[in-house]
């Protein structure tokens, strides 16, 4: 089903969109910058900035795309992807430039010399360079922020200074999602920086972000099967959207939580796996459902997995929670809020034995809905050993409600004020 | 290790070892022992003399220069391909030409017709031009008679066996002519048999001084393959020389271990930037014009504002040059006020004055502390920029430490600029002891210029003899005033006319109150072009850039984006910074758990008649405003007890939320 493969590249980032929205005159600022240092050879450095998930490598490969068709600029550019993540000093970073330059002392897909004499290299080179001769190189820089975290700030001081004196021509661009990203740049690194920042800050409206989720799903025009291109597109048609305010509730529960396109396309994927040959168009009970698995919470699933005694076990830490005002606890205190409740109030639970309660409450911590508060775990007894519990109460209630087949005096016991 | 013996007109000299005495006497040629083992300085005596004291002795010498050691842009003026034995009179006058007598290795014979064997001299080099030698010059010493054989050149106790190699340091050219080898072999013994003596010299006193394995290294290295074979053989088989030989046995046991390379390394890899197909485009239209004379990259015709510093700069490098001394400068400014540009400026107009001949040629080297891996990596840098070696950091500052204090002939006086002098900074500060020690030296002639951000940085970071060696000479660049950043603007567009005089005036202004740093001033007019360019479709425009075009600029790159950021964030996260507010509040601190913010979440979400988010949906919501740093929050790891606090003012959070909800 080609449609299905279509989605697919469009919802897990597979294939650039054809035009990038709502973000015009970032893209023109962008592409104007880079096309004069692939064309004058003018070295420029800029930073686009802005949350996870607002588009800011989608903005760049656009404007590389877009860069890369020019006739002139094609043949003529060298660019450099690195990332804060992979390249996690400067060494590995110097290598990894030099490897995608593919200088004279690569061979083969090997780095020769060390660190100093990488640097060394790398800088005669730049330097060699002039402004009408050389190949622009372009530095993309993803995750900047971490760069910034490396010693000295070697590299950025360096490619920056490239930027700024009469060396071969580079554009260094990076990417981050930290606002402050300015102020964890030295002095002399900071001097250096153009102070280009590109802001990708959504302020999509509703109406906005619905037309958004009708453009997502809707196929492309030349999608080859023409009757379904049609059936397809009116199926997603604003009034039937309008019909289902259930519908538009949810989306509007899902831009309110966030605007961005990442966590918009996980939900469309999920409704669209929904679809098969047999059920060929989408409905709005798909996304509903859809919805409702992204909006689960994480621990509530856990929780319906645990045992009657863990889940007991849970309940006395509410309690212990509820009295001491949020205090931690130790076994011997949860211990002991369990047996009461087994003498007083429980018909149905058995007594157990210490041991055995000890193994639940082990089990817990290691699905860590409870977690040790002392750093030195080896020199206090493990039965008193101080606790927090990682869990809400409305968490834990919610969990009893959906338990199956939970015994009436436990709900009783979980719901009772104190103890 | 030098039995030197000062009688009234000659020196005896042996090297310990090697069990020949040697006598010079003036009007010899001889070999002075310099930076590279295998070419050492050549000279001719003309005079013995004790120094002051009278512990040392000195001789006073007419150098001659071999093509190696003029300077690299000045060999094409030779007009051929020199020959390998040829060398040249040295007519001028920067080199000192006193020497210390212990520095002499040997003799030599210098010829002036042209042959192929020995050293021959038939040009003069006057630092300018090669000329044609007058023969007088060569002539007018007293001594200018062919060296004679005088005293005792084997002294009684040399074997009679000993091959010619092992006996003499010295011209051999009598005993050996006398023998039956013919002249050409004895003269490649005599080279084998010289550079022997130099090596085993500056072995010997390096080994006394610092037993370093680097510099053993480099003995072994620079013997030529086929001359330490010879003069391998010569040792290993002559019984004269017990100590060298086990020490040489050692270290260069196999000769095939001397002609070893590093296989793996491409060598002679060239960096280089591969050149574009298309040649880049020159500036179209007059805004584009400007932009190019804007960039902080373009060199400006002149550097105004920086008169005075240029002045005091100038003249204390061209007075150190001129006598050829030493000495240090210090010189801190905050970034972007023009300290390094205006050395380079100088130092073009130093360069200047000696291509007219006003001043000695000197040399110019530039480090920065930002541009190595390492503060010992200095020391490589220099060495590699003096010399083209390249050696570890240790071996290059044995080199150095030797360069810089040994007696000097022949030496220009060497420049160093050290940019970023703080990240020379090691815990034993060694690096930078040993930065301004060198120029103290009596014959270092060197000058070392350095820069850095602080002014007090010798004092803050210095121990006392780092310090102390560095001396008083400082120079403090301040930060631009808006009038200077003014004239800076002006000067670079020289007349290209594309902004208003308000615009430049505001540009100014506003740097000089925030920084004086004349980068972020370029910065922001260039922009402030691009800014101009796309709105230039106005017909009203002038296509001048207004002040309107500079306070888009400025804003773009001054102005905080918290408040823009808050503005567009999504309902969700906007309404937990408002819970995080009221959980301060409520607290009265300025920390709270993701916990308690929480439980004020759901409560105004309940206000605003919203769904309550679960508490994963939460802590992705928390997630989010952390990742871009509106709020500072704990390892997330925590879970639910991470820690939350604000990164932003409680009162621009505030603000921004007014003004999103207005």
């Amino acid at each position: 089903m080609s449609h299905g493969q279509h989605y697919s590249e469009r919802f897990c980032h597979q294939r650039l969109p054809e035009k990038p929205v709502g973000m015009e005159s970032q893209h023109k600022h962008l592409l104007e910058l880079l096309r004069r240092t692939a064309v004058h050879g003018e070295s420029n450095s800029v930073l686009i900035v802005g949350p996870r998930g607002s588009g800011k490598t989608m903005l760049l490969n656009c404007v590389l795309r877009e860069l890369l068709e020019v006739k002139d600029v094609n043949k003529n550019v060298l660019p450099v992807h690195l990332n804060g993540l992979l390249q996690t000093d400067d060494r590995i970073a110097l290598k990894e430039i030099t490897r995608q330059l593919n200088l004279e002392n690569v061979v083969g897909d090997k780095v020769f010399g060390s660190f100093a004499e990488n640097l060394a290299f790398l800088l005669e080179a730049l330097k060699k360079g002039d402004r009408s001769s050389s190949r622009p190189v372009l530095f993309i820089l993803d995750e900047f922020d971490l760069f910034a975290h490396h010693k000295n700030q070697t590299l950025l001081y360096n490619l920056l200074d490239v930027s700024q004196s009469a060396q071969a021509p580079v554009a260094v661009i990076g990417l981050t999602c930290r606002l402050d990203v300015l102020e964890l740049l030295e002095k002399r690194v900071k001097s250096r920086f153009s102070h280009r920042q590109i802001h990708l800050l959504s302020s999509l409206s509703f109406i906005q972000y619905l037309d958004n989720v009708r453009s997502q799903l809707s196929l492309p025009q030349d999608f080859p099967d023409t009757k379904f291109y049609d059936e397809w597109n009116d199926s997603i048609k604003v009034r039937h959207f309008s019909s289902y305010p259930q519908l538009v509730d949810v989306l509007q529960r899902h831009y309110n939580s966030s605007k961005d396109f990442r966590s918009l396309h996980l939900l469309l994927m999920l409704a669209l796996s929904r679809v098969s040959a047999s059920k060929p168009a989408i409905k709005p009970t798909d996304l509903l459902e859809a919805s409702r698995v992204c909006m689960v919470d994480s621990k509530a699933n856990i929780l319906h997995g645990l045992s009657i005694l863990e889940l007991c076990l849970i309940i006395a830490m509410k309690h212990l929670n509820d009295i001491y005002e949020g205090e931690p606890f130790n076994f011997q205190m949860v211990h002991n809020e369990f047996k009461k409740f087994l003498q007083r109030k429980s018909h149905s639970i058995h007594n157990f034995d210490k041991p055995v309660v000890m193994k639940a409450f082990e089990h817990l911590q290691q699905l860590e809905l409870i977690k040790s508060m002392d750093s030195s775990t080896a020199k206090i007894q493990k039965e008193y050993q101080l606790m927090k519990l990682l869990l809400d109460h409305s968490q834990i209630m919610e969990a009893l409600q959906k338990y199956p087949q939970c015994p009436t005096d436990v709900k009783q016991w979980a719901m009772s004020a104190f103890g | 290790m030098f039995v030197g013996l000062l009688l009234s007109r000659y020196l005896n000299m042996s090297v310990e070892g090697q069990e020949a005495v040697t006598t010079v006497t003036p009007g010899q040629y001889i070999l002075i022992e310099g930076n590279d083992d295998e070419y050492p300085f050549v000279a001719k005596l003309l005079k013995f003399f004790g120094d002051e004291s009278h512990k040392q002795k000195k001789a006073l010498v007419q150098w001659f220069l071999r093509l190696s050691e003029v300077p690299q842009n000045k060999k094409l003026l030779l007009g051929r391909s020199p020959h390998p034995q040829e060398i040249f009179y040295y007519l001028g006058r920067a080199c000192d030409n006193e020497i210390n007598a212990e520095s002499i290795l040997g003799t030599v014979h210098v010829r002036q017709d042209n042959s192929p064997d020995t050293l021959y001299v038939k040009l003069s080099w006057d630092t300018k031009a090669f000329n044609v030698l007058d023969p007088v010059l060569m002539q007018d010493t007293p001594a200018s008679t062919p060296p004679k054989p005088a005293l005792p050149l084997f002294p009684p106790c040399a074997s009679p066996t000993a091959t010619p190699v092992a006996g003499s340091v010295s011209d051999t050219r009598a005993t050996m002519s006398a023998g039956k080898r013919s002249t050409l072999e004895a003269e490649s013994i005599h080279s084998a048999s010289k550079l022997s003596a130099s090596k085993i010299l500056s072995a010997k006193r390096r080994g006394s001084a610092a037993d370093t394995p680097g510099v053993r290294k480099k003995l072994q290295l620079s013997i030529g393959a086929s001359e330490c074979l010879y003069c391998l053989f010569n040792i290993l088989f002559s019984p004269f020389f017990p100590e060298l030989r086990k020490e040489l046995r050692n270290s260069v046991c196999f000769p095939c271990f001397l002609i070893q390379v590093t296989p793996s390394t491409p060598r002679h890899a060239t960096p280089s930037i591969p050149s574009r197909t298309v040649p880049a485009r020159q500036p179209g239209n007059i805004l584009d014009e400007a932009r190019a004379r804007l960039h902080v990259s373009s060199v400006p015709e002149s550097l105004p504002c920086r008169e005075q510093e240029f002045q005091d700069i100038y003249n204390f490098v061209e007075s150190k040059v001129m006598d050829g001394t030493g000495g240090c400068m210090y010189i801190s400014g905050v970034p972007g006020t023009g300290k390094t540009a205006t050395i380079h400026e100088v130092i073009r107009c130093l360069q200047h004055a000696s291509d007219m001949d006003e001043i000695p040629t000197f040399r110019f080297i530039e480090i920065n502390g930002m541009k190595m891996t390492d503060p010992h990596q200095a020391y490589v840098q220099i060495l590699q920029k003096l010399t083209d070696q390249k050696v570890t950091a240790d071996h290059a500052a044995a080199l150095l430490e030797k360069r810089f204090s040994n007696p000097a002939p022949k030496k220009e006086t060497t420049v160093l600029l050290v940019d970023e002098l703080d990240l020379l900074w090691t815990r034993k500060q060694n690096v930078m002891y040993n930065l301004f020690d060198w120029p103290t030296r009596r014959h270092a002639r060197l000058v070392v210029l350095t820069i850095a951000n602080t002014m007090d940085l010798p004092e803050r970071i210095m121990i006392n003899r780092v310090a102390s060696r560095l001396g008083l000479t400082r120079m403090s660049f301040q930060p631009y005033s808006f009038k200077q950043l003014q004239q800076i603007i002006t000067s670079r567009l020289n007349k290209v006319k594309a902004f208003e005089e308000d615009a430049l005036q505001l540009v100014s202004r506003k740097v000089a109150a925030l920084s004086g740093d004349a980068r972020r001033c370029l910065d922001i007019c260039r922009r402030a072009t691009e800014i101009c360019e796309h709105s230039a479709s106005h017909p009203s425009s002038t296509g001048l850039v207004r002040m309107s075009h500079v306070m888009e600029a400025l804003d773009e790159m001054f102005s905080s984006s918290y408040i823009t950021a808050i503005g567009c964030a999504s309902l969700q996260e906007q309404l937990f910074l408002r819970a995080v507010i009221a959980e301060f509040r409520r607290l009265g601190l300025e920390e709270a758990t993701f916990q308690q913010v929480f439980v004020q979440h759901r409560a105004l979400s309940r206000v605003e008649g919203l769904q309550p988010i679960s508490v994963s949906e939460g802590l992705a919501v928390c997630q989010r405003l952390g990742a871009c740093r509106l709020l500072l929050l704990e390892a997330s790891r925590l879970d639910m007890l991470q820690r939350v606090r604000l990164n932003v003012s409680q009162d621009d959070v505030l603000y921004a939320l007014k003004a999103v909800r207005d």
